[in-house]
């Protein structure tokens, strides 16, 4: 079995740090590829960003965080692929981008490495048929936040081997990961059910049964969850969870999937929560709520 | 008689090559970095220049090789085969209950051994990885495990349970089991031997204060309390760990900051004690020097950190009816006379009247600290877990 020692993670957005920022703790060489030398600075500082919050909240230490940081390098060059023991893409979630970082990961990629895609939605086999090295494709999808949320979704195209299924299966648990095995479909378990219980609660605020708030106060209350599910979206990017919801409906086609009308609406108004400031409810530059001002004076 | 004792971690593995004939040490050293194309070896043979190497090293198994390699070096390497080595040390952390001694390493111990994974996941799991990697590199070698908590396993039940629902000690053996029990047990032999008494005869209260802290009341050469806990966290105020607490802050500081199980954790121990209060540094020196710069944060955590001390000795005298004799051992211990100077302070009331030109005064041997007509025995004892390793493997070969 190959010896895993570097890692690179195609996409520097909010998963693609988020993975980065795990595996470089966990003590593994991380390099993050970005389309460009900005965006590829931006995620690391982002990444840096993200450390500071741990530090602030005692969950690392200092010198943790510089070891970590240490461990990662960010670049625009592709180039720097051929020395990946293994890849993770985590581009934006549509099949033809995708499918170009595979054939470009398949050119310059050593023979042996495996290459893992971490969609949501699409087709692993379509993707892998990409490369000519089917057996070493596999998806993993994580789930966000990813430094928080030890759950990986493993999932096996149609020509994905039971060697590299074992692989990835010993790399998660050198991450304290947990996999769980998944079989191709859209949405997998996590998003497939996810998506469409925000799609009920967008419903739900549309037929006026609850205000915003009460619907997470419900879920969070009387469910347990630590997040309610429009607070989720917010977090999720709603034109994410629209993309998504839009996804299932086509591929399943049952009507289950259809769009909440006020899901659509948000998106268009520009209303795409955390990273825009403003979703279900209203945030600042960290990404904090601003409209809760009783707990804000805790 | 060649005895190589190791201490390995997740990444690294510290060792030293003794000759048990005159208890001499051969060569000594350092891997870390282990799982690595940049692992450094830091070797250190006896009267030689130490050496700093780095290569690649995978594994545990191959790390050992190497220093074997060293070691047997034609020009200067101190042992001529490998089959010199006639027994192996290994430090583990955590015996669980089921060792109360040293054992020799058989199916049956690493088998418990792995049972106690659970009570000491940072730490016994490599150590499990370094003797499978030494039985490979050194099969003819007897192999010893020397537990550190072996020597607290004498404990009365009433100084172990916890008053929480006995169930827990049923399912997950939630007791105290106290650690650095090789420096105690090694410390209180060296006592007794300085003091010309038989160690049966000694109340003996041991403070091994370094990074990590911890006060074992020694009755008769055994261990009747401890002040660590089930994990190292309980007990006095450390470097980076808080020590004891109210345990009812801890769901408190959980549900208004929001953290996880992970995050709380690491504010105890990592980010807690002498750090925490201070917010200057988790080292006792630069603390030290802050606070005679003025610093007041400074200067109340080393009068928290004093004072706890002081309590503990004052709780195990009360335990044992009585002490003979006070040890200061470890980095802090060892080295810093202000600190015995001001626990001593304190403890008039026991009879400890200290000596405080001799407590200024630096060695590298034992030393007696107090006056002639004090009732109690302070002694500052350099300890050397490793020596106690060997010493420990050497009964069983």
């Amino acid at each position: 079995m190959a010896n895993i020692q570097h890692i690179a993670v195609i996409g520097g957005g909010t998963m693609g740090q988020g993975i980065a920022e795990l595996i470089a703790s966990k003590g593994f060489e991380t390099t993050v590829i970005e389309q460009s030398d900005e965006l590829a600075k931006s995620a690391y500082q982002h990444i840096e960003m993200s450390l500071d919050k741990k530090l602030a909240k005692w969950g690392i230490t200092p010198a943790e965080k510089k070891l970590t940081l240490s461990r990662i390098k960010v670049t625009s060059d592709f180039s720097a692929l051929k020395d990946a023991d293994l890849v993770i893409e985590s581009v934006y979630e549509d099949l033809n981008t995708k499918i170009e970082v595979f054939k470009r990961c398949d050119e310059l990629c050593r023979p042996d490495v495996i290459i893992a895609s971490n969609t949501s939605t699409l087709s692993l086999t379509e993707i892998a048929a990409s490369t000519n090295r089917t057996d070493k494709v596999i998806g993993l999808h994580f789930v966000h936040p990813v430094p928080k949320i030890p759950l990986v979704e493993v999932v096996r195209g149609l020509k994905t081997s039971q060697t590299t299924v074992e692989t990835v299966l010993k790399l998660l648990s050198d991450l304290d990961i947990k996999g769980i095995e998944v079989y191709e479909s859209p949405g997998f378990v996590t998003t497939r059910l996810i998506i469409l219980l925000i799609n009920e609660a967008l419903y739900t605020l549309m037929e006026g049964v609850a205000t915003a708030e009460d619907i997470d106060r419900a879920m969070k209350i009387g469910y347990q969850f630590q997040a309610g599910p429009l607070e989720m979206a917010d977090h999720f990017g709603l034109d994410s969870v629209l993309a998504a919801m839009e996804r299932l409906y086509r591929e399943f086609g049952d009507t289950k999937y259809r769009p909440a009308p006020l899901l659509k609406k948000m998106v268009r108004a520009g209303h795409l929560g955390v990273k825009t400031g403003e979703g279900f409810y209203r945030y600042n530059e960290d990404g904090e709520r601003v409209d809760r001002k009783e707990e804000q004076s805790l | 008689m060649k005895i190589l004792v190791i201490n390995c971690g997740s990444s690294s593995i510290k060792y030293q090559l003794f000759d048990m004939t005159d208890e001499s040490v051969l060569a000594s050293g350092l891997v870390e970095k282990i799982g690595t194309e940049s692992a450094i070896i830091k070797h250190e043979p006896a009267g030689r220049e130490k050496k700093v190497i780095i290569s690649e090293i995978l594994d545990h198994r191959v790390g050992l090789k190497k220093v074997l390699d060293l070691l047997m070096d034609e020009k200067e390497g101190v042992i001529k085969s490998a089959d010199e080595v006639s027994a192996v040390g290994h430090r583990v952390v955590h015996g669980g209950e089921t060792f109360a001694r040293s054992v020799v390493v058989d199916s049956e111990v690493r088998r418990a051994i792995r049972e106690t994974f659970d009570l000491a996941p940072l730490h016994n799991p490599p150590n499990l990885i370094g003797i499978d990697a030494a039985q490979a590199n050194l099969p003819h070698a007897v192999h010893v495990a020397v537990f550190d908590t072996a020597f607290h396993q004498t404990m009365p039940d009433y100084a172990y349970m916890y008053p929480l629902p006995r169930i827990l000690y049923h399912k997950y053996k939630v007791r105290r089991y106290g650690f650095h029990g090789t420096s105690h047990k090694y410390v209180s032999q060296r006592a007794a031997e300085f003091l010309g008494k038989p160690l049966e005869e000694l109340k003996i209260i041991s403070c091994h204060i370094g990074n990590g802290a911890s006060i074992t009341a020694v009755q008769g050469g055994k261990s009747v309390d401890t002040s660590m806990g089930m994990t190292p966290l309980e007990g006095l105020m450390m470097g980076t760990r808080c020590g004891d607490i109210d345990p009812a802050i801890v769901p408190f500081v959980i549900a208004k900051e929001e953290l996880t199980l992970s995050e709380v954790n690491s504010m105890m121990n990592k980010h807690s004690g002498l750090l925490g209060v201070s917010g200057i540094s988790s080292d006792m020196r630069e603390v030290m020097e802050a606070m005679f710069d003025g610093n007041a944060n400074a200067r109340l955590a080393i009068d928290m950190y004093v004072y706890k001390i002081k309590k503990t000795i004052g709780a195990y005298v009360a335990a044992m009816d009585g002490v003979d004799a006070i040890i200061f051992t470890a980095g802090v211990g060892e080295n810093a006379a202000q600190i015995r100077e001001k626990v001593c302070e304190g403890l008039t009331f026991f009879g400890v009247d200290l000596d405080r030109d001799k407590n200024g005064m630096r060695s590298k041997e034992i030393q007696r600290i107090s006056t002639e007509k004090s009732k109690v025995e302070v002694l500052v004892i350099p300890t050397n877990e490793e020596l106690m390793i060997a010493r420990e493997t050497l009964a069983l070969v």
